[in-house]
């Protein structure tokens, strides 16, 4: 977890963990919040100053968030001169060495065009490239009885081959896999049949254009490179001492790559969290991490929380024992003393009105004196709708909020939809013709001065639609009169950018979109009386855009050759992306490295992407209890991470029995782990019915019913009693 | 915006800071991301620094014993091809412990908290000499005068006297130790070798440090950094239009000897390794 600034001093076991000799493996474990990651950090920072060389450290984590804890350290350490750790996943590193020794293995790996560069794909050109496969099929039939978007289509097949991957199991047995776990109606076995078919597609496809989506980078990786003697001894002398934190949240890939590598390196110290594991649903696997322990020399337990209060942990227990689960020894805490950790208010019946409460709470806690910073709202699902209700409701009350990611899909984003639009013009032939309001949102942002009331005018007279194709008019035609009321200014810009889209499209120039777009932005946008011109917001939406362009550009740029040669047919790359960005393949919701968070405003996230981040808070709030989506997993028809897991016996069937105590396990360790990173006190939002109109009885409510009626009970043993608020929700 | 405390520099910003101040502060510090057209043509230049780091890709490869014939049939397209064969044929005779893609990092500066820092294509030890080797895929090939006064010439070699030990079993290297070679890939027969000495070492430490003084010292203010007199420099920065210095990109063919930015800056940081999020 993200050190405590309140952590000063380490306590013995994290200095046991942090200064023990470096010569052999440790196993640091414990739940969230006893400052492991603390100890791991301190780790680094005494191997670097002991005079190892930090080239020779790597520093693993399941994802790159998790390692901003150690990239921190680095940066605000005096650290002597040399070299530097390398922080890396698991994934990263398969990809590093694909890409490294690729001449080696690109031939027996199965690839068509062994001498000619990989080609790595991105999630959003990997969701692309399946799109062209399976949109064929599904004209055919496929996936008939489905009634999910397309793209969770494409998303879940690639994550079916991804499970694949990370597990190592052959890709060819996915359907099989689902097919034999299946008990239920028969036409779902002809959904695993399409999957299989539309993942072996993929595959095949990836082959033959030197195609590396994740899992078979993944796949080279595993298969063909760890085993040569080049790569693993390139690896195996570079990093002697590796420290491995949230073990855990990482996939049996990880997992088994460690298993072979800790018998040869110098040092070792992996941490692992107990009770967690929140992302076994992309393939985390606790157990084949928790399995490394016995190669470990040397193991360690942290149990002080540095965050939960006594209070809170022991909700936790009471929580474990109300889901039926193994409930760890807590010291005694007094019954009231748990009950004050939570606040809630149980007479609402419509959900707005809790957000209400929601809301109104937080603005209560800010007036106190909490820092903004210090509250998170969570809910199982984040939707739009929720966080526009919420996020305006906080506005109101003068507090800033943010979602779990600084950036939005680019469709989003003013600049990014200007450029767009401004594409579409430029491109008549393309035949893609925005609604009046877009052109005129689109003149509005590139034309610095031009408010809406003028821009809406201004389209209305310059904008026409012949055939579909659409076409902008000058304005020294119009009616003197609009002259004045649009002002000779702002027309002479228009003009500008008018003159400019059309001697582009004149000259059938630049070719390609991103090209177009940045001489778009370079050449009149960003100038002197444009709208980005120094509009920083708006310069990072669009090189977003361009990025995201250029790179979508790049990947299928390979396959458009060979396919041209092939069947004599080839797409404009630039229409295709819009194309995808209109059907929402491509959301391009990246986050650069260099975009700041404003940490002083209340998160509002899902709840698993929340222990994902792994900062604790202050305040939490719990949004609609009552919901079974806390409970529930997402309904993915394609896919299943149990069945697909390593531990999943062949031949078995997944029952009922199964899926209550997977979720009844996951609702456990979801409500433990959101305790474990809360410092005070925890809020619980319900009202009887849900988002969406339904009556709300899910497990967690239940949960908490049954924690609340034993407090009570037990307050009234200790001759308290039983305070009103006391009864259950 | 202060400079802030932990800032990195490396050659790239510090010759931003040398070229165009203003340009130091936008790129480096404020991190604006101003996508224009760096340089026309814009195919072309993405294709030649595609290959530019292909090549060094391959040259990295070859160190690690990777297959010669394997590489050179990965070197189909030209100049890569070219430039291959200039390797293989002139190569220079590269000895001793070899450690390519070195990343080395040093404090900086009065209070030690900044850093400076470098990822060097390859450093050559042998007999406790080092030699730095920089592979250059420009399409012209720059007078010494030119490559004298870079920034990259100043700083590799201070850096890898600096904080180098750790390549030479624990033993700092001295300046008299330590050369640099530009090797030049389209001109293979012309390599460009600049030795070391303590008093050019003494000389860049002082001016690299004069360097970070100037960078704070302008960033005490809020005002805008100072932008170039040499206004030719403009054509092929990206934030011509912010500057209000110029409309369209430069031709690449009328750039002196650098290459033009690439449109996705190189972020030197810690966390070297690419990944894609899984």
């Amino acid at each position: 977890m993200t050190p405590s600034t309140a952590i000063t001093t380490l306590t013995k076991a994290q200095e046991a963990a942090g200064a023990a000799p470096y010569d052999r493996a440790i196993f640091l474990e414990g739940p969230a919040g006893t400052g492991k990651t603390t100890a791991g950090v301190q780790r680094l920072l005494n191997l670097v100053q002991s005079g190892v060389a930090a080239s020779s450290i790597l520093v693993m984590t399941p994802v790159r968030p998790l390692a901003k804890p150690y990239s921190e350290a680095l940066r605000r350490t005096r650290l002597r001169p040399g070299s530097i750790p390398a922080l890396v996943t698991a994934g990263g590193l398969a990809r590093r060495n694909v890409e490294l020794f690729w001449p080696l293995v690109s031939r027996q790996a199965g690839f068509a065009r062994p001498d000619s560069p990989p080609v790595f794909l991105t999630l959003e050109t990997a969701q692309y490239h399946m799109a062209r496969i399976a949109r064929p099929l599904l004209e055919n039939g496929y996936f008939e009885s489905v009634t999910i978007d397309r793209n969770r289509i494409y998303s879940q097949i690639i994550d079916n081959l991804n499970k694949a991957a990370v597990v190592g199991f052959p890709y060819t047995e996915i359907g099989q896999r689902l097919h034999e776990a299946w008990l239920g109606d028969e036409s779902q076995l002809r959904v695993y049949n399409d999957a299989q078919e539309c993942a072996t597609r993929f595959r095949e496809y990836c082959l033959r254009h030197n195609l590396l989506d994740f899992s078979l980078q993944v796949e080279v990786f595993r298969q063909h490179l760890w085993s040569l003697p080049e790569c693993r001894d390139y690896l195996t002398r570079s990093y002697r001492h590796l420290i491995v934190d949230n073990l855990e949240e990482d996939t049996p890939f990880a997992h088994d790559l460690l298993r072979d590598w800790l018998p040869q390196v110098d040092s070792a110290l992996l941490i692992y969290d107990q009770e967690a594991g929140y992302r076994e649903f992309l393939g985390a696997d606790p157990d084949s991490g928790a399995a490394l322990k016995v190669l470990c020399a040397e193991h360690l337990t942290l149990n002080q929380s540095f965050v939960a209060s006594p209070e809170l942990n022991a909700l936790g227990a009471r929580l474990a024992n109300a889901l039926r689960q193994p409930v760890t020894a807590q010291p005694p805490v007094a019954p009231e003393a748990v009950r004050q950790t939570l606040l809630f208010r149980e007479d609402m019946r419509f959900y707005p009105e809790m957000l209400d409460w929601v809301a109104g709470q937080i603005a209560d806690l800010v007036d106190g004196g909490v820092t903004p910073g210090e509250i998170v709202v969570l809910a199982p699902f984040l939707s739009d709708s929720l966080r526009f209700s919420l996020t305006q409701r906080l506005a109101q009350a003068g507090i800033a909020a943010r979602s779990h990611r600084p950036s939005r899909a680019l469709r989003d984003e003013p600049a990014a939809r200007s450029l767009l639009t401004l594409t579409a013009l430029a491109n008549p032939d393309w035949q893609r013709t925005p609604e009046q309001f877009d052109v005129s949102y689109a003149l509005m942002q590139a034309i610095d001065g031009l408010d809406p009331v003028r821009a809406q005018l201004l389209t209305k007279i310059v904008y026409r639609s012949k055939a579909n194709a659409p076409g902008l008019s000058s304005f020294e035609q119009i009616n003197p009169d609009m002259h004045e009321r649009i002002s000779y200014v702002l027309g002479g810009r228009y003009d500008t950018l008018r003159v400019w889209l059309a001697d582009l499209q004149r000259r059938r120039s630049p070719a390609t979109l991103d090209h177009f777009l940045s001489r778009l932005f370079g050449e009149v946008l960003s100038q002197a009386g444009f709208g980005f011109h120094d509009n920083f917001d708006a310069s990072q939406a669009a090189a977003n855009l361009v990025e995201s362009v250029q790179k979508f550009r790049q990947a299928v740029a390979e396959v458009d050759e060979q396919q041209q040669d092939d069947e004599g047919g080839s797409v404009d790359p630039g229409r295709e992306y819009l194309d995808m960005v209109e059907d929402g393949v491509i959301a391009a919701q990246y986050v650069r490295g260099w975009q700041e968070v404003d940490r002083n405003a209340v998160l509002l996230a899902p709840a698993h992407t929340f222990l994902m981040m792994n900062r604790p808070v202050d305040y939490q709030f719990w949004l609609d209890i009552g919901s079974r989506g806390w409970y529930e997993r997402l309904y993915q028809p394609l896919t299943h991470p149990y069945v697909l897991s390593r531990h999943w016996q062949p031949g078995r069937q997944w029952d009922h029995d199964d899926e209550d105590a997977a979720n009844q396990e996951r609702l456990y360790r979801l409500a433990v782990g959101l305790l474990r990173r809360c410092r005070k006190q925890v809020f619980l939002g319900l009202s009887e019915l849900g988002e969406q109109g339904y009556e709300q009885r899910g497990p967690l409510l239940w949960a908490f019913n049954h924690v609340l009626r034993e407090l009570a009970l037990s307050a009234e043993l200790q001759t308290q009693p039983v305070a009103s608020q006391n009864t259950p929700l | 915006m202060t400079l802030p405390g932990d800032f990195q520099f490396s050659q790239g910003s510090l010759q931003d800071l040398v070229d165009c101040k203003r340009r130091f502060q936008l790129r480096y510090l404020l991190q604006i991301a101003w996508p224009a057209v760096p340089a026309e043509p814009y195919l072309e230049n993405e294709q030649h620094l595609r290959l530019g780091a292909l090549f060094h890709l391959m040259a990295q490869q070859h160190t690690l014993g990777v297959d010669e014939a394997r590489l050179t049939a990965m070197a189909s397209e030209e100049p890569l091809a070219g430039w291959w064969q200039n390797f293989m044929q002139q190569r220079p005779a590269l000895e001793g412990t070899l450690f390519p893609e070195a990343v080395l990092t040093t404090p900086f500066g009065q209070s030690g908290q900044r850093r400076l820092l470098a990822k060097m294509d390859l450093v050559a030890v042998s007999d406790g000499r080092a030699t730095i080797y920089d592979w250059k895929t420009s399409r012209h090939r720059p007078p010494r005068t030119w490559l004298a006064d870079r920034l990259q010439t100043r700083v590799y070699p201070y850096l890898l006297v600096q904080a180098g030990a750790e390549l030479n079993s624990g033993q700092p290297f001295t300046p008299e130790q330590v050369e640099m070679v530009y090797w030049f890939a389209g001109f293979p027969d012309r390599p460009e070798r600049f030795i070391y000495d303590a008093q050019r070492y003494a000389e860049d430490g002082a001016y690299l440090t004069g360097l970070l003084d100037q960078a704070a010292t302008l960033s005490m203010s809020d005002e805008p950094f100072p932008l170039t007199p040499d206004e030719s420099k403009c054509r092929f920065c990206v934030y011509r239009s912010l500057c209000n210095r110029g409309i369209a990109a430069g031709d690449v063919n009328e750039l002196d000897f650098d290459d033009p930015e690439p449109m996705v800056e190189f972020d030197l940081d810690f966390e070297q390794v690419a990944e894609v999020d899984y």
